[in-house]
């Protein structure tokens, strides 16, 4: 067993870490950047170093400074959390060469499904339904006429070198085809400096639905269910829940033994989630998959009653999965909304000081935040500021409860995300499941429109 | 710890101006006292008992003579590592204590990941006080030398 780790991170996530390392008897040190000095994580762990003045790039990012840091406090492994270093396979390298465990699976894994087009190929290979789509940029109007007749309209264009949503245009019908694939390769070339451009299947109404998996260094895996994360805005995800209401635990199971054969073969280890695309008739696409610690794995333990991060630091000391398959129950249902410090309608962040803070409490609430009353949030790092997860015995419950907690949760001093996730909660189609990706675009384009009609 | 030694060590806390906040932990108990005149926030904590933090990871450093605020320029680590005063455990250290330094001239060396990087100094100036000890790791933005600038 590890004797001290280091956490790679801020916020809540390094929190996070830090209690479940306390759990196990397990030494923490924290690394911050001088923006962070007076953070929650800073204050819990045994140990802190400042590495790098307030900008990621700098401090959080700097691996350099985060592997001296390891080196001068002789921690044995190091967390890395999820975003900044937790995906980057040359840090999980640096890690390895300077015989510092690394929480989470091998580099070559990492690198592996960092392609996100080799990704799909590879895991398309052991048996993951993977969107249709031409493998490589399409050259030929010939070339793009047959493709898309392949997949079958709708299709979608895609920037080979692009992503977030930029570069990417619908295409309905074969009229509107070598228009739209002229525009958006001049698109991909002024954006990304690379007009190279693939073709996909679109899917008008599709559901984000995610599985979790875990497995040890042995050749053992498991899955732990799904999450359904349709409520994205820009795909950053809004709400998240398990189970996912098109789920029926014949199909979970299905799935859940397909992804477990794939991440083996591929020789996975650590926990990971696998993003499928469901379109209306729940055929499962494989997107990609996240080799980390995500940050909607409460709702997963909720219903699991598990410590993914503990089972995470087990398996990178070296024991063997703590659970078998048999052993996972699904009890109830969860539902995380991601509280951000930001204007509730333009997005726009929102830093600044808490003036008054009261999280709300309760049978089935949980929140998993680094803020407080007083606390000055720094405007370099990302707007989310808390995590509000419900736990009830059904969804209906689960809305009831979060609907509750949401109006008593006092957050003062800075805008935030609560209203809109009140307002989202209270749709019928929120209410009766009727949810996909494109749900938040809507859902803000009425909002507007009505305005308008009220003015 | 009695009534009278927790008296006793807010007194000094107080009274040096140079302490900001102290961690203690000892035995059984720990404490953490903020010098409340800076505009730190402080940070409330659900229910316990007293507040609590343990000892962070650099060492104490060495106090220095008084000096105000305005005279003194400080040379501060740039990165994370191993602080030493001189090029090789058997050579004179870069600089002594009453030095005049240039711009630019190397004042240490500091060590992280095996590699020697060579600091030096942002002003020219006079060394008034090392801040750090030989071999001691130092953080991002640790002191390590106040240098009166000419």
């Amino acid at each position: 067993m590890f004797k001290k780790i280091l956490v790679a991170n801020r916020g809540e996530i390094a929190l996070r870490v830090i209690l479940s390392c306390k759990e196990l008897g397990i030494k923490t040190v924290a690394v911050f950047s001088e923006a962070d000095r007076h953070a929650l994580h800073v204050r819990f762990a045994d140990e802190a170093i400042c590495i790098g003045p307030p900008k990621s790039i700098d401090s959080y990012l700097n691996i350099p400074s985060v592997i001296s840091a390891a080196e001068l406090s002789n921690a044995d492994a190091i967390h890395p959390g999820y975003g900044f270093l937790s995906e980057s396979a040359y840090f999980a390298e640096v890690c390895e060469a300077s015989r510092i465990k690394f929480i989470g699976p091998s580099s070559e894994a990492i690198r592996l499904m960092g392609d996100k087009a080799r990704a799909r190929s590879e895991m398309n290979r052991f048996g993951l339904p993977v969107l249709p789509g031409s493998e490589e940029a399409i050259h030929t109007d010939k070339e793009a006429i047959s493709t898309a007749e392949a997949i079958g309209y709708p299709v979608i264009i895609k920037a080979v070198a692009g992503g977030g949503g930029r570069g990417m245009r619908v295409v309905h019908n074969r009229s509107e085809l070598l228009a739209a694939l002229k525009t958006a390769q001049a698109e991909a070339a002024s954006a990304f400096g690379v007009p190279d451009c693939y073709i996909e299947k679109f899917i008008e109404r599709a559901r984000h639905i995610e599985f979790q998996i875990m497995a040890d260094e042995y050749g053992n895996a498991i899955h732990l269910g799904e999450r359904e994360c349709s409520i994205q805005r820009r795909h950053q995800k809004l709400i998240e829940e398990s189970p996912s209401v098109i789920m029926t635990p014949a199909l979970r199971e299905e799935i859940g033994n397909r992804i477990v054969q794939a991440v083996l073969e591929v020789g996975y280890s650590n926990v990971g989630t696998l993003e499928f695309l469901v379109d209306e008739r729940n055929n499962f696409y494989f997107m990609e998959m996240n080799t980390r610690v995500q940050v909607e794995h409460p709702v997963t333990e909720l219903v699991t009653g598990l410590d993914i991060i503990r089972d995470q630091i087990l398996i990178a000391s070296g024991d063997r999965l703590p659970h078998s398959q048999n052993d996972i129950e699904f009890r109830g249902h969860a539902l995380e909304c991601r509280i951000n410090a930001e204007d509730p309608v333009t997005h726009k962040p929102s830093p600044g000081k808490i003036t008054s803070w009261h999280a709300p409490g309760g049978p089935g609430v949980r929140i998993d935040t680094a803020a407080y009353a007083e606390y000055v949030i720094p405007p370099y790092y990302d707007s989310m500021i808390a995590k509000l997860i419900v736990h009830a015995a059904n969804r209906d419950e689960a809305i009831r409860r979060m609907d509750r907690a949401l109006d008593m949760f006092v957050l003062e001093g800075v805008k935030s995300t609560i209203p809109l996730h009140r307002q989202i909660l209270r749709t019928p189609e929120f209410k009766s499941g009727d949810i996909y990706t494109k749900f938040i675009e809507d859902f803000q384009q009425d909002r507007r429109a009505r305005a308008v009609e009220m003015a | 710890m009695n009534l009278k030694e927790l008296k006793e060590i807010i007194d000094i806390v107080t009274s040096k101006e140079s302490i900001e906040e102290l961690e203690l932990e000892k035995s059984g108990l720990k404490l953490r006292i903020r010098r409340a005149s800076n505009s730190v926030p402080a940070v409330s904590v659900a229910a316990a008992a007293a507040p609590a933090l343990t000892m962070p990871a650099p060492p104490p450093q060495i106090s220095t003579p008084q000096e105000t605020q305005e005279e003194l320029f400080y040379i501060k680590s740039p990165i994370v590592g191993t602080f030493y005063k001189s090029p090789s455990p058997t050579s004179e250290p870069f600089i002594s204590i009453g030095d005049f330094v240039e711009k630019g001239a190397v004042v240490c060396i500091i060590e992280a990941m095996k590699l020697m990087n060579e600091i030096e100094s942002d002003v020219a100036g006079e060394i008034v006080s090392m801040l750090v000890e030989n071999g001691q790791p130092v953080e991002y933005g640790e002191k390590l030398f106040a240098v009166r600038p000419r």
